[in-house]
């Protein structure tokens, strides 16, 4: 990032980046938590078993909490097209306000008639209607993922537009700018990682109860879900839509590939870096440990592929923080792979039902639960740095889209304001939502030591 | 096609003031309609589940200026930054303020939530009335289509202007009366017991006020564009809108004095789409006017998006808003009927 503080595109950046990154730790939950809902509450309809209709109520107060501060950090972000990024909206307001529109049409009215329903309607709508309601949420919070996924595809791999005669952007094949196949595969690799988020947060509350002893009915529901739902996501994650993800970016966006991996010289035989610090100043990787090959074989199949470097392409083109991509990146892949050891684990000891009194294992999956969320930030931090210098990629520039008539000491204030507002929007999500698991799923506080089955 | 798509997003801007306007109007009058704590909770019961499903107009909205007239969004939302800002914070407080509000029992807690409620509601009515009033009155565009505003500069409606001035600052109120007076209507349909006679009698009076308000308002929006007027002569739209006016105040006169509850509120309703759609038809196609040269003003078809995209879009809106109706209808029918302090909390806050 120029980190130029009197560049009023730094500012601009680092407030929707800001606000993004913040709001983007609800959804991700909500789209998680939701099929978990889902699931629970057609067992309970299938079963009649009154511990999924527990489940369902205790995980419909947190996921209510979660979806009100979604929503009201939401509306900001699309309003920020036009306070804070002026000129790329009059740009390719044409085609990106179209998944911007739909989403309000076709995702939130969905999700957002049908979340009252689901939180505060089990006995106004009976079972199959209220099964029906957390299936329409669901259903509304996803595909408002894939309109949002849409759009950033757009700007990552511009398709299906054309410039009109005043030269700005307008839909040229509305099946092609919606069919991206850039945003099918992101689609795929984003909601698996909400999927991830979502069954580490269900695993780790199931781990609180159980170190504590209560809850011997609702813990071991939530720690065979959320173990075996997060094994599969982690594993989908990184196979196949992470790897098709890495693909994507080395055939369309090279620059990128080159920089995420430090790989400054191009050539056959590329590795991965496990280890390693890009020094940007003497344009090379700086105490590399790599495995030979392995890049090559990852983005274009074979040992031998050649694999461009940095030095290929005019620096104008380069990623403008290159270190922080790179670290990004890594992180992410880091925390990924820990996933699915760590999921693995925990799964096949619940196979063998030794999780309950694996009490360090507990400790692990109750204390995981940020992990996801780090790991989601550090993905789309790779997707949007890896984007720069272009806003839209190959077309727009970064330092061409902001406000031109917004002064940086407005940016700088609304930043300052959004930061005290949310610290303390954080403290009150969080306070609420550790009251409600303190307050537990209708047996906590009953349930004495003893009376846990062994 | 243009014109068209200038009705669609005046539609559903109209519609969010409908709906959200009510909740506007309810928080203002929150203190003064309901007094016990349980009476607090229903007023906010009353609001309901569906708050969110209002603001999404809102988004919708948004998002469907952004694809049909990017030019006017970049122009206008970068112009008032500040002022777009204190609304996205007001909303934000205000979704806040009712959710958490009724997660726990203390009245320290729900006394703290209701302040704030009513500040942000307050807040809230009185932006979007300035806004509007910025919208008639006109922003200080260059040559480029793009401005830049201060709160306020000398208060005169002309020339450099800021987003308050006398005429901004008289809509902003008016607004305020008007909503609350559709919020009242709104908790006089909605609650039974106390609420329901305070907010019945306190109604009423707001409705009273808002006569010469109305009159007011009229006069000076004649003498800050006195072209308006003439232009709204023209136009069948206003005529009709003006014509809804005037039968839906007669009716609305008619359903609060014969305690017809339903039929106040949709005339109430009503009322706020006849004034919303004459000012939208009499400021059409101008969609931003310029207080420095008129000759700069941004109209409808300078800002639009290429035909095609247009017609694409025309394509997608209608299936959108089918749907969205029918999840309404469904959602409304569930929640229908009176909310009183007694109920059980299955479909109230």
């Amino acid at each position: 990032m120029n980190s130029n503080i009197y560049d009023p595109a730094f500012w601009s950046r680092l407030q929707f980046g800001f606000t993004l990154t913040y709001h983007y730790l609800f959804p991700q939950l909500t789209m998680g938590l939701a099929w978990f809902l889902v699931y629970w509450k057609w067992r309970a309809l299938r079963t009649g078993d009154e511990k999924y209709n527990q489940a369902v109520r205790f995980w419909t107060k947190i996921f209510g909490l979660n979806f009100a501060v979604g929503v009201v950090t939401g509306i900001p972000m699309e309003f920020q097209f036009g306070t804070n990024w002026a000129e790329f909206s009059k740009y390719a307001g044409g085609v990106i306000g179209q998944t911007l529109a739909m989403e309000g049409m076709f995702a939130f009215f969905l999700e957002s008639a049908f979340i009252g329903a689901l939180i505060w309607g089990e006995k106004r709508l009976g079972p199959r209607y209220h099964f029906m309601a957390a299936l329409a949420v669901a259903l509304g919070s996803w595909l408002s993922g894939y309109f949002i996924l849409v759009t950033n595809a757009f700007m990552q791999h511009p398709v299906g537009y054309r410039i009109e005669e005043n030269g700005l952007l307008g839909i040229a094949s509305m099946s092609a700018y919606l069919l991206n196949p850039w945003a099918w595969i992101q689609y795929a690799h984003n909601q698996m990682a909400a999927l991830v988020t979502g069954s580490f947060v269900v695993a780790a509350v199931g781990a609180f109860y159980a170190l504590r002893r209560v809850c011997p009915t609702q813990s071991p529901l939530y720690l065979k879900a959320g173990t075996l739902v997060g094994l599969i996501a982690s594993f989908l994650v990184a196979f196949p839509t992470g790897d098709q993800q890495a693909k994507m970016v080395g055939n369309h966006q090279p620059v990128t590939l080159a920089a995420m991996e430090g790989r400054f010289v191009g050539g056959p035989l590329a590795g991965v870096a496990l280890i390693g610090q890009p020094n940007i100043a003497a344009k090379r990787l700086d105490n590399p440990i790599e495995v030979p090959g392995a890049l090559s074989f990852l983005a274009y199949g074979t040992f031998q592929s050649y694999v461009h470097g940095l030095d290929e392409y005019p620096e104008d083109t380069w990623p403008d923080n290159i270190e922080l991509l790179y670290y990004s990146f890594h992180l992410m892949i880091t925390l990924g792979t820990i996933f699915i050891l760590l999921m693995g684990l925990a799964t096949f000891q619940n196979w063998r039902g030794r999780l309950q009194s694996s009490n360090w294992l507990l400790w692990i999956l109750m204390l995981a639960f940020p992990f996801p969320y780090i790991a989601n930030t550090l993905g789309w931090m790779t997707a949007e740095l890896g984007r720069q210098p272009w806003l839209i990629y190959g077309l727009f520039r970064t330092r061409d889209g902001y406000s031109k008539v917004v002064s940086n000491g407005d940016t700088i204030f609304t930043l300052i304001g959004f930061t005290g507002l949310y610290f303390v929007l954080g403290l009150l999500f969080l306070y609420l939502v550790g009251r409600e698991i303190h307050h537990g799923p209708g047996e906590g506080a009953v349930v004495k030591a003893e009376e846990v089955p062994q | 096609m243009i014109a068209a798509w200038y009705g669609v997003v005046s539609f559903m801007l109209i519609a969010y003031v409908l709906l959200d306007g009510r909740n506007f109007g309810a928080g203002m009058i929150h203190w003064i309609v309901a007094k016990t704590p349980e009476e607090r909770r229903q007023v906010i019961a009353a609001i309901g589940p569906l708050w969110s499903w209002h603001e999404v107009w809102l988004v919708g909205f948004g998002g469907t200026l952004i694809a049909i007239f990017p030019r006017l969004m970049g122009s206008a939302f970068a112009g008032y930054y500040l002022a777009l800002f204190l609304i996205l914070w007001g909303l934000i407080l205000r979704g806040i303020s009712i959710e958490v509000g009724g997660h726990i029992n203390d009245h320290l807690w729900q006394g703290f939530w209701d302040f704030v409620f009513v500040f942000a509601n307050f807040l809230l009515a009185i932006l979007f009335g300035a806004a509007a009033g910025n919208v008639v009155r006109g922003v200080p565009l260059d040559a480029q289509g793009n401005f830049s505003m201060a709160f306020f500069t000398n208060f005169s409606v002309r020339g450099n202007v800021g987003l308050l001035d006398w005429y901004t600052v008289s809509v902003a109120i008016f607004a305020a009366v008007i909503l609350a007076a559709h919020g009242a209507t709104y908790l006089t349909l909605k609650t039974e017991g106390p609420v329901h006679d305070r907010s019945a009698a306190f109604g009423k009076s707001l409705w009273i006020a808002v006569v010469p308000l109305i009159i007011a308002i009229t006069v000076e929006t004649w003498l800050v564009r006195p072209e308006l007027p003439r232009q709204a002569m023209h136009n069948p739209i206003c005529w009709l809108g003006i014509l809804i006016v005037i039968i839906s105040a007669g009716a609305l006169a008619s359903g609060i004095s014969a305690h017809r509850e339903m039929r106040a509120f949709v005339c109430s309703n009503l009322l706020l789409v006849g004034l919303l759609a004459t000012g939208a038809a009499a400021i059409f196609p101008v969609m931003l006017h310029s207080t420095l040269k008129p000759e700069d003003s941004l109209t409808v078809y300078a800002v639009a998006s290429s035909r095609s995209t247009l017609l694409l879009a025309a394509i997608w809106w209608p299936i959108g808003f089918v749907l969205a109706s029918v999840y309404f209808v469904f959602i409304s029918k569930r929640y229908f009927g009176k909310v009183s302090v007694k109920r059980d909390n299955q479909g109230f806050y």
